[in-house]
C-alpha cells in the first residue's frame, strides 16, 4: 500500500513536472538515426527525489526519445531484497521500462555484484564489465571497484579491436572530480588515463560524487560526473580549475546524442532546469580526435 | 647471456638458495620461494572453486533472472551449502602462516613504498563500511559499501579466478566469494 501511494504521488509529481519540461527548451538536435541515451549515477536510494528525477527523465523522453540509459553505479543502495529492486529501480523507471528503454548498469561501491550482474533488467549478462555497440558508438561498462590485471587486459583488447567512431567508457569512480567528499580517483587515473588516451576514448562518464560536473577536456578526453541521479550532496562542489560546468543544488540526469562526428549533451535537473548543454566534435581523421603524435605524447 | 644461464643453473641446482628472479608467474617475475608459495595458494583456491562449482551444479541452473529475489535465494542456498561443506574452519584455512607472511609483506610494500600515497588514498576516499565482525564463513553485509581494492595491489598479488575477490575492510584483508559474499578467509592487521 505505501508503495502504491508513493507511485501515485510520483505519477502526480511527474505530471506537474511534465508541464514544466514542456515549456523548457530542448538543446539536443534529435537527428534521425542518431544514438540517444541518458546517464544517471548514484540513483538507487528510493527517495522521493529519485522518483521526481525519474519523472523528469520520462517527460524529457517525450521530446528526446532516448533508447537506453547507462547507470553509473550505486544502482541499489542499502539492501538487495525484491522490495529494494522494486522501490529503487522498477517503480521509479517504470514508465521508461514500459516504453522499451533499456538500462545498462555498471557497479558502484554500494552495489551487490553477485545479484546485480544476474538481474536481467540491468543487461550485464552475468559480467562485472562488458561492452556493447549502438550505431557508430561502442560503450565500455567497467567495474572500478576492482580493476585487476584481467579487467585491464580485457579493456585494452576490446578498445584495440573496436572499429567504432566513438568510444565511451562508463563506471563509478571519477578520474576527475572537484567534489569535496570523494574527489578524483588518482590511482585509477594513473592506470586508466594512459590507456584511454592511447586507444582513443573520447568520453568518460562516472558517478560516486553526488553532484554534476563537466570537466575541462583532459588530454583530449571529456569527463562527466553525473552522480546526483537520486542522492545529492548539496554544496559539495569546490569548483576548481578542472571544472567547466558544475551543479550541486539539485538532482540531475545527463542526456547525450551522437550523430556522425558530433556529440551533443544536455544536463537537466529534477525541476527541468538545463544546467549544462553543449557539443563535442570528433576529428574523423584522427583516432579519438587526436593525432598519433598527440596521443603518444599525452599517454606518456 | 652465458652469465644468465650460469645464474639460472645455480638456482636450479641449489634448492633453497634465495635468488632474485627465477620464474614468471602471472606475467610477473618471482623468486623460487615465492613461486612455491603462489603454487600452494593457487592449489587452495582451485580446491575452493571446485567445491563451489560442484555444489552449485546440484542446484537448479540460474544465469540471470528478472526477479532479484530468485537470484538472492540462489546465492543464499549456495552459501549455506558451502558453509556446511566447510564447517568449523578458522582464519588461516587459505592464508597459512607462510602465505600470511608473503601477503602481508606484499601489502605492506605496496602501501609504504615511495609514491604509494595514491594507493592509500584509494582506500581512504571510499565510504566507510559499517563495523562488522570478520570471520570465516561470515557474510559481507549488503548494507556495507565496498572499499576499492587498489589496482596497484591487485597487480602484485596472485591472480584470482572470477569466483573470488580480494577485499579490504579497515585493516583486515579479506578473501571473498564473489557469488555468495561469503568470507572464505582473512588476514587481520594486514593493512599498515
Amino acid at each position: 500500500m505505501p508503495d502504491t501511494r508513493r507511485f501515485l504521488r510520483s505519477t502526480l509529481t511527474l505530471l506537474c513536472l511534465s508541464l514544466v519540461v514542456h515549456g523548457q527548451q530542448l538543446k539536443l538536435p534529435v537527428h534521425s538515426g542518431s544514438v540517444r541515451l541518458a546517464a544517471i549515477g548514484d540513483m538507487g536510494s528510493g527517495t522521493t527525489r529519485q522518483y521526481e528525477l525519474a519523472g523528469m527523465m520520462n517527460s524529457f523522453h517525450e521530446k528526446f526519445p532516448f533508447d537506453f540509459v547507462v547507470m553509473l553505479g550505486d544502482n541499489i543502495y542499502g539492501g538487495n531484497t525484491s522490495t529494494d529492486f522494486k522501490n529503487k529501480f522498477e517503480l521509479p523507471y517504470k514508465m521508461l521500462l514500459d516504453q522499451g528503454v533499456k538500462f545498462y548498469a555498471s557497479l558502484g561501491n554500494h552495489d551487490n555484484a553477485a545479484i546485480e550482474k544476474a538481474y536481467k533488467p540491468f543487461n550485464m549478462n552475468g559480467q562485472q564489465y562488458y561492452t556493447f555497440k549502438k550505431g557508430n558508438v561502442q560503450f565500455f561498462a567497467l567495474d572500478s571497484n576492482y580493476m585487476d590485471p584481467k579487467e585491464l587486459a580485457w579493456l585494452t583488447r576490446e578498445l584495440q579491436n573496436s572499429g567504432a567512431d566513438w568510444k565511451i567508457c562508463f563506471f563509478h569512480h571519477p578520474l576527475y572530480s572537484s567534489a569535496g567528499y570523494h574527489g578524483s580517483s588518482l590511482e585509477l587515473r594513473q592506470i586508466l588515463e594512459p590507456l584511454f588516451v592511447q586507444q582513443g576514448v573520447q568520453v568518460v562518464l562516472a558517478g560516486h560524487d553526488h553532484v554534476y560536473e563537466r570537466i575541462k577536456a583532459q588530454k583530449g578526453i571529456y569527463y562527466f560526473v553525473a552522480g546526483s541521479g537520486g542522492e545529492l550532496r548539496r554544496g559539495d562542489l569546490r569548483k576548481t580549475g578542472l571544472t567547466e560546468v558544475g551543479y550541486d543544488q539539485d538532482q540531475v540526469f545527463l542526456s547525450l546524442e551522437i550523430s556522425g562526428d558530433e556529440l551533443d549533451f544536455q544536463a537537466v535537473s529534477r525541476v527541468g532546469k538545463t544546467v549544462d548543454a553543449g557539443s563535442i566534435h570528433r576529428n574523423p581523421k584522427a583516432k579519438g580526435g587526436l593525432t598519433t603524435e598527440q596521443r603518444e605524447s599525452l599517454a606518456n | 647471456m652465458p652469465t644468465l644461464f650460469w645464474f639460472l643453473g645455480v638456482a636450479i641446482a641449489t634448492p633453497g638458495l634465495a635468488l632474485p628472479v627465477v620464474t614468471i608467474q602471472n606475467g610477473k617475475p618471482v623468486t623460487a620461494q615465492e613461486a612455491i608459495l603462489i603454487k600452494d595458494f593457487s592449489d587452495r583456491i582451485k580446491a575452493y572453486v571446485a567445491l563451489q562449482k560442484k555444489l552449485e551444479a546440484s542446484l537448479p541452473g540460474l544465469k540471470s533472472s528478472n526477479d532479484s529475489a530468485e537470484i538472492a535465494s540462489h546465492a543464499h542456498t549456495l552459501r549455506v551449502m558451502i558453509i556446511e561443506a566447510r564447517p568449523n574452519l578458522q582464519q588461516g584455512n587459505i592464508f597459512t602462516p607462510e602465505l600470511s607472511t608473503y601477503f602481508k609483506s606484499t601489502i605492506r610494500k605496496t602501501f609504504q613504498e615511495p609514491g604509494s600515497q595514491v594507493v592509500r588514498r584509494t582506500v581512504q576516499e571510499s565510504d566507510l563500511p559499517k563495523p562488522i565482525v570478520v570471520r570465516v564463513n561470515g557474510v559481507y553485509p549488503d548494507e556495507s559499501p565496498l572499499i576499492t581494492t587498489p589496482p596497484t595491489l591487485l597487480n602484485r598479488l596472485p591472480e584470482l579466478p572470477k569466483e573470488l575477490t580480494y577485499r579490504i575492510l579497515g585493516r583486515t584483508f579479506v578473501l571473498l566469494d564473489n557469488k555468495t559474499n561469503l568470507i572464505v578467509d582473512f588476514l587481520p592487521d594486514a593493512i599498515p
